[in-house]
């Protein structure tokens, strides 16, 4: 029986050398239906083409290193069988929307930068001492946040939205979702300092809420609804004075 | 594709930054009804400045007013029609994104909450019918 095969085009950009990224093609072995999009380049990086560069590390979804454009969808490669696509090729381009610096590998400053815009930690007023104990929550208190505490920081909700490719600015579908995070979690106490960013009108208000990032989240995040109900908060809070009384 | 070469003062690194084209819209199924759901806002624009010279057109009295019936105006507000409904249907179902309040400690299923906004609506439809039913008798 013939080896099976399959065609990978992958994003080929050297800074030092290229003007602009070109598409490589590279036939390799389907060797095994639980190969990823992830293995097919770790295959070429090992028996191929050495010169190619992307970042993984886990391999198993968690540490949102792997984010790549797989057949023009952001995807987790790691999360992305080869199975759902074969016999067709697949294209692999880096993460739409943000500058490459190297074959499929972008730069993330600007995401790191409004990540930490965003004050994404507990923030208290004052701290309690150690011996006061634990600042204890109820499971309802937790549901309150839980869906938007998984985000893993992929950027595939960035890469999805038009209005963040269209304005960089904008301060993006993560780090308002993260920031939502914090701002229902009882033991918090920090959604003033974060209501200058993400009430900004390069915060909340930029999003025409496309929906995309809620799509291609692979955990399950929605940021979407992170921003549509932020929206409602700070305009309530805008309207009604006591509002923003603590 | 336009593009842009910027240099970052972090790293020394030349990097490539792709521009968003003109047919990002075009890319996907979910961006392209995204856009018709932006531009519905057009067409009602529009046939609300028609109703409010209408307005302006019946006040002048009774004697001489007789409502626009011709063919082409006919399939325009036809078409009005369905961009308002497809506005109003994608508004209505945001509201089981947007609204999350709790009953008794328990949240309210989104379901519940887009279900209530389309009774409402349905109820509004049926007394603004009456009414302007009534007033034309």
């Amino acid at each position: 029986m013939a080896e099976k095969r399959i065609t990978v085009r992958a994003t080929r950009f050297d800074p030092a050398k290229d003007s602009e990224p070109r598409l490589q093609s590279y036939d390799i072995p389907f060797s095994d239906d639980s190969m990823v999009v992830l293995d097919a380049l770790n295959y070429i990086k090992s028996h191929v083409d050495g010169s190619l560069s992307y970042r993984w590390s886990c391999r198993m979804g968690i540490c949102g290193s792997c984010g790549m454009t797989v057949n023009g969808t952001p995807k987790l490669t790691c999360s992305a069988f080869l199975r759902d696509y074969w016999p067709g090729s697949i294209t692999i381009t880096p993460l739409n929307n943000f500058p490459i610096v190297r074959d499929l590998v972008v730069d993330m400053e600007d995401f790191m930068e409004k990540l930490k815009s965003i004050k994404p930690w507990i923030i208290r007023k004052q701290e309690m001492p150690l011996g006061a104990g634990e600042h204890r929550q109820t499971m309802e208190q937790i549901d309150d946040f839980r869906q938007f505490s998984q985000c893993i920081n992929c950027m595939l909700c960035y890469a999805a939205c038009p209005v963040y490719g269209l304005d960089n600015e904008f301060l993006g579908p993560a780090a308002i979702a993260l920031a939502r995070r914090y701002n229902l979690d009882s033991r918090d106490q920090g959604t003033k300092e974060r209501l200058p960013v993400i009430a900004h009108s390069d915060g909340v208000w930029e999003c025409s809420f496309v929906g995309e990032c809620s799509v291609v989240c692979p955990k399950g995040v929605d940021p979407a609804k992170a921003i549509q109900q932020t929206k409602l908060d700070t305009s309530v809070r805008f309207i009604l004075p006591y509002g923003n009384r603590e | 594709m336009s593009a842009e070469t910027e240099t970052s003062s972090r790293v020394a690194t030349r990097t490539y930054k792709p521009a968003m084209p003109a047919g990002w819209w075009l890319r996907k199924g979910h961006y392209f009804w995204y856009m018709v759901r932006e531009f519905t806002a057009l067409p009602l624009a529009l046939w609300l400045l028609w109703l409010l010279y209408e307005i302006q057109r019946a006040g002048r009295g009774p004697s001489g007013y007789y409502p626009p019936s011709s063919t082409p105006f006919v399939v325009f507000s036809v078409i009005c029609l369905l961009f308002a409904l497809y506005h109003s249907i994608t508004f209505l179902r945001l509201a089981g994104v947007i609204l999350h309040f709790k009953v008794m400690d328990k949240p309210v299923p989104s379901g519940l909450v887009v279900a209530s906004q389309f009774g409402a609506w349905l109820v509004a439809s049926i007394v603004i019918g009456a009414v302007l039913i009534g007033f034309g008798r």
